[in-house]
């Protein structure tokens, strides 16, 4: 038996022990690697004419990804290393030298790592027609192509991952010299000291938390944003995680200790107990809990935000552009099968002369005004009196800009009767505000007269050709097609990009705290065995499991989730999309996933003590 | 006279720093002659699991040598150590310390595979020795397949398979039931009279040092006793331990 065939079988060992570990981490590879495949097909960047943002997007996923992949197979390796240590220990006994160990240990690493990256690379290949025609649903491209293969990814992959598990083999060749025998055999286990409350860390603890979220909730427009300037978001972020810290290592250790004082709540059954192995574990993982708990609410705030995007982009387009297509100029030849509206708009463009800024206004009468509003299925069409206008904005936020209350044009002032946030004409063509004005204040106002056409089509949607068609013959073209075509390429691009990282974030998380779990199993099997003897029910131990196993994917799922909530309440004022159906939709399938891994490690936990 | 083994002179462990420090050897000197089997005794925290570990290279002494025949094993670096313990050292323990990635078999020849010793003389020895300790049926079964007696002489037999010059056994039959035990006390005893292994056990159960063929006892961190089985029968020693115990028991609440 050579060092080779026994790193061998502890491999194969390892293998069926770290099965998370090693699927994490194949996945991750196969998300890199999708990734990478994507930005170097040419076809795709051919098609799309947005191929330098997905290019760009990809290339900054893919280093996101590098990032947290490596400080994931880091964390992962340390905690093996911990768990190895008594074996290490044997092998130094029966007198193989340090450099022998060390060489074991580095083979193994390296060994695990090609294997991750086989079989991740191989499920990128066979899955990448999968992952393309996904991308392309998000996208909304209908094409055809070929079986994509890039030897330029595999290449990059492997280098990458190469240079990832060589630094991370050499931390383990490393760790070895650190090692001291004696510490591995010396069995007298320290007792712990029961975790004391921390007054003014529990307080200060409670006062950063409620301070960040108190910031993020202020309008962009509000004081503390214009002392703190362009650096709040910072500040926000900083105060979320100390305060996150301090929660877990001195808030919940403060409330903890209180509940042990509730004798009718605590002195029932294992309660006791569960509350006590609470105390310790919070207080010593209060690292691993802030680091997950802050990444689960980074995950959920970006993909709640991109997921929203993505679900309302027919309001945004919409808004943007209510008709099918609009130009400046005379009316076109069309087919007239698929016209289903059509008209011509007079309209006279005016300056305010007291606005410095020079805002341009594009005026329409009444008629027009009645006649497009009923076109587009308004509910209540508002009318302006005589010498008064109504203002159109689609783009009116009420937090950044204050109502104007008039208007004046060559010394003429038109109050402002009503200001309306939906859009009438297509904002590309003329422009975002829109003035209405009664027919006879339009016949009278002097001003240039322009002409625009408005049409609508039956199945807009599909009728990307015929603007195309239109586009090279008109002057200030706009169309809805077209601009729902460019968004959802842009924001399906995002959306995909958006929710692998997310799953690789997650079932990353997922596995630290599964191992966390496995910790905690080996340290209180021995615990577990005494509550046997001492005549626990099974039941009974069962329930604390499922408690002391819940509270450690509970308490970071549950303060990721409501750092993100406040996230995304501060993000839907600012973006003014409506969040909460596909934020909702986007949270639940989060649960979903950390409810499975929860389910997996109780079954784990109670395999290794029961 | 022939050189002895190990001799130990003026050893001392010293734990912690400043003002709170704890002396768990002061100064001890003893010899362990060739082919002994010695055990020590002594109540909990008299310093027998720190003299071990110090004569057996885990743990490093603060002050005094320990010869080996003539090497001063106090003042060896990293690397020659390890080459050190491979040649001339082996260990049971308490809970075995078996590789649960590997089988019986493996488990055996890891010593000897670290040494890189050739299959052929690897599946010789094995086979010898597992014979010896009645476990050749059971080679191909992993760690978790057998029984705690099983596990013990599986240890033994990694122990004993480079034919080491010290034989430490810290414990051996904490966690075997009253059979296993006698089982490899009487195996132990055996290959200490036939080959002339020496032996240092730690013990605090009588029965188990009744097995030893001298016995130091350990107090506070000194040696306090040292009683020798000479001709007695090993009930009559063990009567005799028994008694010193008792006598121990008498000036000190902590009993074994």
């Amino acid at each position: 038996m050579t060092l080779f065939s026994l790193a061998r079988k502890n491999i194969k060992r390892n293998l069926k022990s770290y099965g998370l570990y090693v699927g994490s981490t194949i996945f991750s590879i196969l998300i890199y690697f999708t990734f990478v495949t994507l930005q170097y097909n040419e076809e795709i960047n051919a098609v799309s004419d947005t191929s330098q943002q997905i290019s760009s997007v990809l290339n900054a996923s893919s280093f996101v990804l590098i990032v947290f992949v490596s400080i994931f197979i880091v964390y992962s390796n340390s905690f093996f290393m911990k768990k190895r240590k008594k074996e290490v220990g044997l092998y130094s006994l029966l007198g193989s030298r340090k450099r022998s160990i060390g060489w074991l240990l580095f083979f193994e690493n390296i060994m695990i790592g090609l294997f991750s990256l086989v079989i991740g690379m191989g499920l990128g290949i066979l899955l990448s027609q999968l992952f393309l025609s996904l991308l392309l649903q998000f996208m909304g491209l209908e094409l055809d192509i070929g079986f994509i293969f890039s030897p330029e990814a595999i290449v990059n992959t492997t280098l990458v991952f190469l240079l990832i598990f060589l630094a991370t083999s050499l931390q383990g060749y490393r760790i070895v010299y650190r090692f001291k025998l004696v510490e591995l055999f010396s069995a007298s286990r320290k007792g712990e000291e029961l975790p004391k409350t921390n007054y003014y860390f529990t307080v200060l603890g409670i006062l950063t938390l409620t301070g960040a979220y108190w910031l993020a909730l202020q309008d962009i427009t509000s004081e503390v944003w214009g002392f703190i300037g362009l650096g709040t978001p910072l500040v926000i972020i900083g105060l979320t995680i100390l305060g996150t810290y301090l929660t877990f290592s001195s808030v919940f250790v403060a409330i903890l200790r209180v509940l042990r004082k509730r004798h009718t709540l605590v002195w029932k059954a294992l309660h006791l107990w569960t509350v006590s192995q609470l105390l310790y574990r919070i207080k010593a993982n209060a690292k691993t809990l802030t680091i997950i708990s802050i990444l689960s609410a980074t995950t959920i705030t970006a993909g709640g935000v991109v997921f929203s995007l993505y679900y309302n982009i027919d309001q945004y387009v919409e808004e943007n552009t209510p008709f099918s297509f609009m130009w400046e100029g005379e009316t076109e030849e069309m087919d007239d099968a698929d016209v289903t509206f059509q008209e011509s708009i007079q309209s006279k463009t005016i300056i305010d002369d007291q606005d410095v800024a020079e805002f341009e206004y594009n005026v329409i009468n009444h008629t027009t005004f009645t006649q497009l509003a009923e076109e587009l299925d308004w509910e209540n069409i508002p009318s302006p009196s005589e010498g008064r206008a109504l203002l159109i904005n689609p783009f009116f936020n009420e937090r950044l800009e204050t109502e104007a209350d008039s208007i004046t044009y060559h010394d003429h002032s038109y109050e402002l009767s009503d200001t309306i946030t939906e859009s009438i004409l297509n904002v590309d063509t003329t422009g975002a505000n829109t003035l209405v004005f009664t027919d006879q204040d339009y016949r009278e106002l002097e001003a240039e007269e322009r002409k625009f056409q408005a049409v609508q089509v039956s199945d807009d949607r599909n009728q990307l050709p015929l603007s195309q068609s239109l586009s090279s013959e008109t002057e200030n073209f706009s169309s809805a097609p077209q601009d729902y075509q460019d968004t959802i390429e842009s924001t399906g691009i995002t959306l995909f990009v958006s929710t692998f990282l997310g799953l690789v974030f997650l079932m990353a998380t997922g596995s630290i705290i599964f191992f966390k779990v496995l910790t905690e199993a080996e340290e209180d099997k021995d615990k577990y065995t005494i509550l046997h003897h001492i005549g626990v029910p099974k039941k009974d131990r069962n329930k604390t499991i499922r408690h002391q196993v819940g509270i450690v994917f509970l308490v970071p799922l549950t303060v990721g989730l409501i750092h993100s909530v406040i996230a995304l309440i501060a993000f839907s004022g600012l973006l003014q999309i409506n969040l909460v159906r596909p934020v909702t939709m986007w949270m639940l399938c989060y649960i979903v996933i950390y409810t499975l891994y929860y389910w997996f490690s109780v079954q784990k936990f109670k395999q290794t003590v029961l | 006279m022939m050189q002895s083994l190990v001799t130990v002179s003026q050893l001392s462990k010293t734990y912690g720093k400043g003002t709170n420090t704890f002396r768990a050897l002061k100064d001890i000197s003893f010899t362990i002659e060739h082919g002994g089997f010695v055990g020590i005794m002594g109540p909990s925290g008299s310093g027998k699991s720190t003299l071990l570990n110090v004569l057996a290279t885990i743990d490093t002494p603060t002050a005094g040598d320990i010869h080996m025949e003539d090497t001063n094993i106090a003042a060896m670096k990293d690397q020659p150590l390890a080459d050190f313990r491979r040649k001339n050292l082996g260990f049971i323990f308490q809970d075995y310390n078996l590789l649960d990635s590997l089988t019986v078999k493996e488990n055996i020849l890891l010593p000897l595979a670290i040494a890189r010793n050739s299959v052929h003389q690897m599946k010789k020895k094995v086979q010898e020795i597992t014979e010896t300790f009645e476990i050749h049926t059971i080679m191909d079964k992993y760690p978790y397949e057998i029984s705690g007696g099983q596990k013990q002489r599986t240890a033994a037999c990694r122990a004993l398979i480079s034919d080491p010059k010290l034989l430490f056994a810290d414990e051996p039959t904490g966690a075997l039931d009253s059979k296993s035990a006698t089982d490899l006390l009487e195996r132990m005893q055996t290959l200490n009279q036939t080959n002339e292994n020496t032996i240092l056990m730690v013990t605090h159960d009588p029965f188990a040092a009744s097995f030893c063929r001298r016995i130091l006892f350990l107090e506070d961190g000194q040696l306090s006793k040292e009683i020798y089985r000479s001709n007695q029968s090993r009930r009559d020693f063990y009567q005799n331990i028994l008694n010193e115990l008792a006598e121990k028991s008498g000036s000190h609440h902590d009993t074994i």
